[in-house]
This record gives structure tokens, C-alpha cells and sequence, in this order.
């Protein structure tokens, strides 16, 4: 049998495709909203594959500085190693210039590094929030090879296609006629943050089991968990 | 693995003309929405193509997906609703209309018309608001309080789930599925420029044009 | 100091029985020879001063270019090898354009210095990094400019090190122009205080009469960043000393 292999070349037999699928799509949806003087960010509990939870109990929320965070969604192996280098980067800035990193230079940063991996990418929706030298809350939207957006508010992740609209309606007043938009105060974004994750995770699979709410504030930081439906 | 489901559906034939429907039950009413895009992939042919159809009093059908099944779908299903009432002597009531479509759908099912009907309307003598959407192939939801379809359905699916209340009156049933369509339809590339509302009440239907944003 | 002069001023990175390196005391000897470069920080920025040896009259004195720009937000003067400084001048800039890249913000002045620091020391070793350099680099640098902590002054020298300073005299008239500085710096002056200091102490030291062709006068403040005083502000300031 052995022999028989071994007669016949590789020429002679037929082209085969070999796959490499070095990604996967771990689910996770982040919210993030600013305001004038604090910033909230979001992530869901659910750590899933397919129709597989992994786990409940999993923030997507890292915070990088006092004043810096960083929600992050996708390949859940990417999210770790980017975060990993980031805090890497983010300790060695520290030691050579004697200064912890401001929220605009984390934000330049994380878009140079997505960037350097432009053939190879990170296989991860990135939100990074904030207080920004003035102590406003900003919010910077990133693509997996690094565009970046800075924003007030922005969902990503599996239900961004859920979340975003709603947020477009509710805190930009988009498509309504004689209505300002509000003014975004800590209890409408918690109360929007909470409505679209109860919405998403009604919808959509890779979103449940629970919210975690960080709010940064010159103050500081603090954090919230909420309960979602786990089915 | 990575997962290009989601890319691979911007490839199917069900999203290549663009396109959405939405309908939402009310109190004693009914409203079914969509977008007037038509659209070749990116571009945008025209602007007044209109996927919802009155094919009953109080009976209306919106045919999302490939625009030519759209138009064909139409017309084969408004044959068999005039045979229908010819040799029935009545007007077709919501839930035979929704088994009419299966049955037309799944004759089909190894070759699909690809549309994902939404039927909405009021039964003619309870006038019991009702509302169905079905797949390509004719499985049919009958749910409780909105169906969406179309290439903005996820989309759809996260405003209708936060902005529909229980027994709204046909004027709050009117503002909640515009806002529903057109905030969703904003986020889709391929859906959107201007929106039809039909809100169907016991005694009238108020067909409204939406003006929004042009791109 | 010269008197102890022995075999071990031969490899750059040998330490002498006494523990130190020939080679880099001479490249700070070096910087003696050259022209003399003054700077001072205010709080409304930073002024440079640096004397231009105009050794020929067929010379064209504008091209003797000893104080540079290392990005908006910082300049630079240098006394001792000019030639060598081109080196380090362009390390800076690199540092700074990259900095800008990936952090979207202006470098700190001591960052720069640090930056520049860890070249002028790499002498005599070979890396990956590329070629070793000979010899260590035979000039002096000021390094003026303006970041989050306001106003800053560094001087570095041939062995690398660099501290920051209120006032600082590099090359030939070093010594007289450091004490001159002495004498009249206090924390609260004004830029044109400063200008003025820097032109006066400059004559001072100068063996040339002091003019608007023989001397290179810039300045860092928050509005104008890194610039050049034209000649006839600089003749301007020299008529008034």
C-alpha cells in the first residue's frame, strides 16, 4: 500500500487546494457613548462560536490608561494579542517619555498598529473611548487595518447593524422633524446603552447573558453589570 | 474559520436589486413601509420603485428581494386572487392570501422566486389586524408585533425591537415603523432613498410618501 | 590633563586605568574649537544665538548653518564638527516626523535629546542596527523647544549626556558666555530680554565685532514655533545693545 503511494508523484496527481482559516468569529457587541464631561462604553458577556457559548461572564472592555479604554470584538485570540501589545507599547511610552499616554496618542497609536498589519490583520472591531486633553468624552471607531473615526458615540461588533441605527435616531435625532438632539447626560446614555443590548440580544445570538458598563469621569472609573437573556 | 456569511449574502441574487419591507400591528390597524430604491448592485437605477401592493380591501403584499421575481411574483399572484375571487364570489381574506403565496413560492422550491414576502392587512369581517412574513420558499411567521425583510433587516430588526410598544394608535403606528425604516435604511447602502407608508385602519388607508436623506 | 596621555587613548570604548575614556574627553575638547552658541529659556520660549566665523571675505556668510529646525515645535543648535551634527540633526527630525506618525503628537523636547543621545553614543560597537561609527561625534547641541511642559532648554554633549538648562554657552567663548549668563538670567524674562542677553553676551565673547551677517539668531514660542530672525531684526537688536 505503502509502495503504491510512494509510485505515484505529486505531479501526476491533481492540483489541491490547502485552506488556512486562521480567523474566527467569536461574537461580542460594544457600545460606546460620550458626553461633555464623561465618556460609557458597553461590551455584552457572551463569548461564543457558532452556535457554542464559550463563556458568560466575558467583558470585552480593557482599560489602558486612567483615563483610556478600549472595547474590542472578533477573533477573540486577536482581541488578547492586540491588547497585549498594546499594553506592551503603551508601558514602554511610559518609561521613554516619563508620561502616561493621553487618549488622542493611545488613539494614533492603536490605528498605526492595526495598520502594520495591513496583509495580515487583526480580525477585530475596535472602539476606543476616553476623556481628551480638555476632559471631554471621545469616542474613535476603528476598522480592522486601522481607518479610524473619532465619534460621540458608535456601536460595534456582531449587533452594530441592530445597535447603530438606533442610536443614529435616538442621540443625533436623525430623520425627526422639529426635535434637537438631546443633551447627553450619564442617565440617557445608560438608559440607551441598556435598551439596545436588550434589543440585540433579543435578535441576534452572538449578543447575551449580560452588560457590563464602565463610565469614565475626571473622577474616575466605574462599573455596572446588567443581566441579558442567556438563551 | 472566518465567518463571510455575512459577505457572501451581499453576493446573493436576493440582495442585488436592494430593497426593504417592513409592517408593524398596531391597535385595530396596520402598517406595512418600504424603501423606493432600485438598484444594479451599487448603483441606483431609479428611485420610485415600489415593493408593496394593495391586492384586497385592507390587504396588501410587499415583495422584497430580486426586482424582476418582485414584478413576476406580483403578477402571478394577482391571477390567482382574480381566479380566486371569480370562483369564490369573495374578496381573499389575509390568511388565505398568505397560504396563496406559499403555495406559489414552494411550486418553486427547488428554483425559487427570490422574494421574501410581507403580508399585512385586516381580516374583512373581524377586521383582526394581521401580519406574516415568509422566506423565498413560503415558511411563513406569523408574529405578534412586526416582520421585517429585506437587505436592511438586521437593521430593521434593532429599531422595530426597541421602538414598538403594545397597542399603538395609527398615528403612533405610523411614526414608530417611519422611523424604523428610514433610521434603518440610512445604515444600508442598498436600500433606502424615500419610503411609502400605508397604515390600515377599519375604515381607511392613509398611504403617505416619506421624504429622506438621497444617498 | 593631557599629561597622562598613555596607549589607552587609542580605542574609543576602552576605559583608562583611572577609568575614563580618551576619546570622548577629546571630542568634548573638540567642541572648545568651535564657534560659540548660546541659548536661553524664558517662559515665553526659547532663543538661540550661535556665532558665524566668517573666515574669508569671499565667503557667502548665509550658508554657515548652525542653529536648524527639528520640527515646528523644536530647534537646534550646534558648535564643534558642524559636519557631524548633520548626522544627529537628521536622527531628530526622524524621530520627531515618527513620533508625530504614530502617537498623532509633538515629541518632547527631552525625548528628542534622549533620542539623539542614544545615537551620538553608539560608537565603536557594531549591531544589527549597521555599521559601527568610528569615532565619537565632535559636536555640542542645543536643543530648544516648546512641549506640554512648557518652554525647555537641553544641552547634550559628545559623551551623551544631556540636561536641561535655564541658560547654556557652548563652543570657543563657552566659559566667559556661561557666566555672563549667569549674571544676568532670572527666571522671569521676557523673549526680547533674552534676545538681547544672547546678542550681548555674544558680543562679548566674539573676537569679530558683532553684525547682522556674523550671527544666526532663532527662536521657539507657542505662536511662531521654530523661526529664523531675519538679518535686519537681528541688526535691529544688535543697534540697541
Amino acid at each position: 500500500m505503502a509502495t503504491e503511494v510512494m509510485e505515484v508523484g505529486d505531479y501526476m496527481r491533481d492540483p489541491r487546494k490547502h485552506h488556512f482559516s486562521p480567523y474566527m468569529d467569536n461574537g461580542g457587541t460594544t457600545v460606546a457613548i460620550a458626553g461633555d464631561d464623561f465618556v460609557m462604553v458597553a461590551s455584552d458577556l457572551r463569548l461564543s462560536r457558532g452556535f457554542n457559548i464559550f463563556s458568560r461572564e466575558q467583558s470585552k472592555i480593557f482599560g489602558l490608561t486612567p483615563k483610556t479604554m478600549l472595547a474590542s470584538t472578533g477573533c477573540w485570540a486577536d482581541v488578547l494579542t492586540l491588547n497585549k501589545v498594546l499594553q506592551a507599547r503603551l508601558t514602554m511610552y511610559s518609561h521613554e517619555h516619563h508620561d502616561v499616554m493621553s487618549t488622542t496618542a493611545v488613539a494614533q497609536l492603536l490605528s498605526t498598529m492595526l495598520y502594520w498589519r495591513r496583509f495580515f490583520p487583526y480580525y477585530v472591531s475596535n472602539i476606543l473611548v476616553g476623556l481628551d486633553e480638555e476632559g471631554k468624552g471621545v469616542v474613535y471607531h476603528y476598522d480592522p487595518v486601522g481607518h479610524m473615526e473619532k465619534l460621540t458615540y458608535s456601536a460595534a461588533g456582531a449587533s452594530v447593524s441592530q445597535i447603530q441605527p438606533l442610536l443614529d435616531n435616538q442621540i443625533d435625532a436623525l430623520n425627526m422633524k422639529n426635535v434637537t438632539p438631546p443633551k447627553m447626560t450619564k442617565e440617557l446614555a445608560h438608559q440607551l446603552i441598556h435598551d439596545a443590548f436588550i434589543s440585540a440580544a433579543e435578535r441576534d445570538i452572538n449578543t447575551g447573558d449580560g452588560v457590563i458598563i464602565h463610565t469614565i469621569t475626571k473622577e474616575g472609573t466605574s462599573e455596572e453589570k446588567i443581566k441579558l437573556r442567556r438563551d | 474559520m472566518p465567518d463571510f456569511s455575512e459577505i457572501f449574502s451581499l453576493q446573493s441574487i436576493l440582495n442585488y436589486n436592494g430593497g426593504c419591507v417592513v409592517a408593524m400591528r398596531g391597535k385595530n390597524c396596520v402598517a406595512i413601509a418600504c424603501d423606493l430604491r432600485f438598484g444594479v448592485q451599487a448603483q441606483t437605477i431609479s428611485t420610485d420603485f415600489e415593493r408593496v401592493f394593495e391586492v384586497g380591501p385592507h390587504l396588501y403584499i410587499g415583495l422584497p428581494g430580486l426586482a424582476t421575481d418582485t414584478q413576476t411574483v406580483f403578477q402571478r399572484l394577482q391571477f390567482r386572487i382574480k381566479m380566486y375571487e371569480m370562483r369564490e364570489g369573495r374578496r381573499v381574506k389575509p390568511r388565505t392570501l398568505m397560504a396563496m403565496v406559499q403555495n406559489l413560492l414552494y411550486e418553486r422550491r427547488f428554483g425559487p422566486y427570490f422574494v421574501e414576502p410581507v403580508i399585512a392587512g385586516l381580516h374583512p369581517t373581524t377586521k383582526e389586524p394581521y401580519i406574516c412574513a415568509l422566506d423565498l420558499i413560503g415558511c411563513e411567521c406569523e408574529p405578534e408585533d412586526f416582520v421585517v425583510s429585506g437587505t436592511c433587516s438586521e437593521s430593521l430588526y434593532g429599531m422595530c425591537e426597541t421602538t414598538w410598544r403594545e397597542d399603538m394608535e395609527p398615528d403612533d403606528l405610523f411614526e414608530c415603523i417611519s422611523q424604523s425604516l428610514v433610521n434603518a435604511f440610512d445604515r444600508d447602502a442598498l436600500s433606502g432613498w424615500g419610503a411609502v407608508v400605508h397604515v390600515i385602519e377599519q375604515d381607511k388607508v392613509t398611504t403617505r410618501y416619506l421624504k429622506c436623506r438621497q444617498d | 590633563m593631557f599629561l597622562t596621555r598613555s596607549e589607552y587613548d587609542r580605542g574609543v570604548n576602552t576605559f583608562s586605568p583611572e577609568g575614563r575614556l580618551f576619546q570622548v574627553e577629546y571630542a568634548i575638547e573638540a567642541i572648545k574649537l568651535g564657534s560659540t552658541a548660546i541659548g536661553i529659556q524664558t517662559s515665553e520660549g526659547v532663543v538661540l544665538a550661535v556665532e558665524k566665523r566668517i573666515t574669508s571675505p569671499l565667503m557667502i556668510p548665509s550658508t554657515i548653518e548652525k542653529i536648524v529646525e527639528i520640527d515646528r515645535h523644536i530647534g537646534c543648535a550646534v558648535s564643534g564638527l558642524v559636519a557631524d551634527s548633520r548626522t544627529l540633526v537628521d536622527h531628530a527630525r526622524v524621530e520627531c516626523a515618527n513620533h508625530w506618525f504614530v502617537y498623532n503628537e509633538d515629541m518632547k523636547v527631552e525625548s528628542v535629546a534622549q533620542a539623539v543621545s542614544n545615537l551620538a553614543i553608539r560608537f565603536g560597537d557594531s549591531d544589527d542596527d549597521g555599521p559601527a561609527m568610528s569615532r565619537p561625534f565632535g559636536v555640542a547641541m542645543l536643543f530648544a523647544g516648546l512641549d506640554k511642559s512648557g518652554a525647555q532648554l537641553y544641552h547634550m554633549d559628545p559623551s551623551g549626556t544631556f540636561l536641561e538648562f535655564g541658560a547654556k554657552a557652548i563652543g570657543s567663548g563657552s566659559e566667559g558666555a556661561q557666566q555672563s549668563l549667569q549674571e544676568s538670567y532670572h527666571k522671569s524674562m521676557t523673549l526680547q530680554e533674552a534676545l538681547k542677553i544672547a546678542l550681548t553676551v555674544l558680543k562679548q565673547v566674539m573676537e569679530e565685532k558683532v553684525s547682522g551677517s556674523n550671527v544666526e539668531v532663532a527662536a521657539v514660542t507657542p505662536e511662531k514655533g521654530f523661526h529664523r530672525y531675519p538679518q535686519n531684526e537681528v541688526e535691529a537688536i544688535i543697534s540697541n545693545l
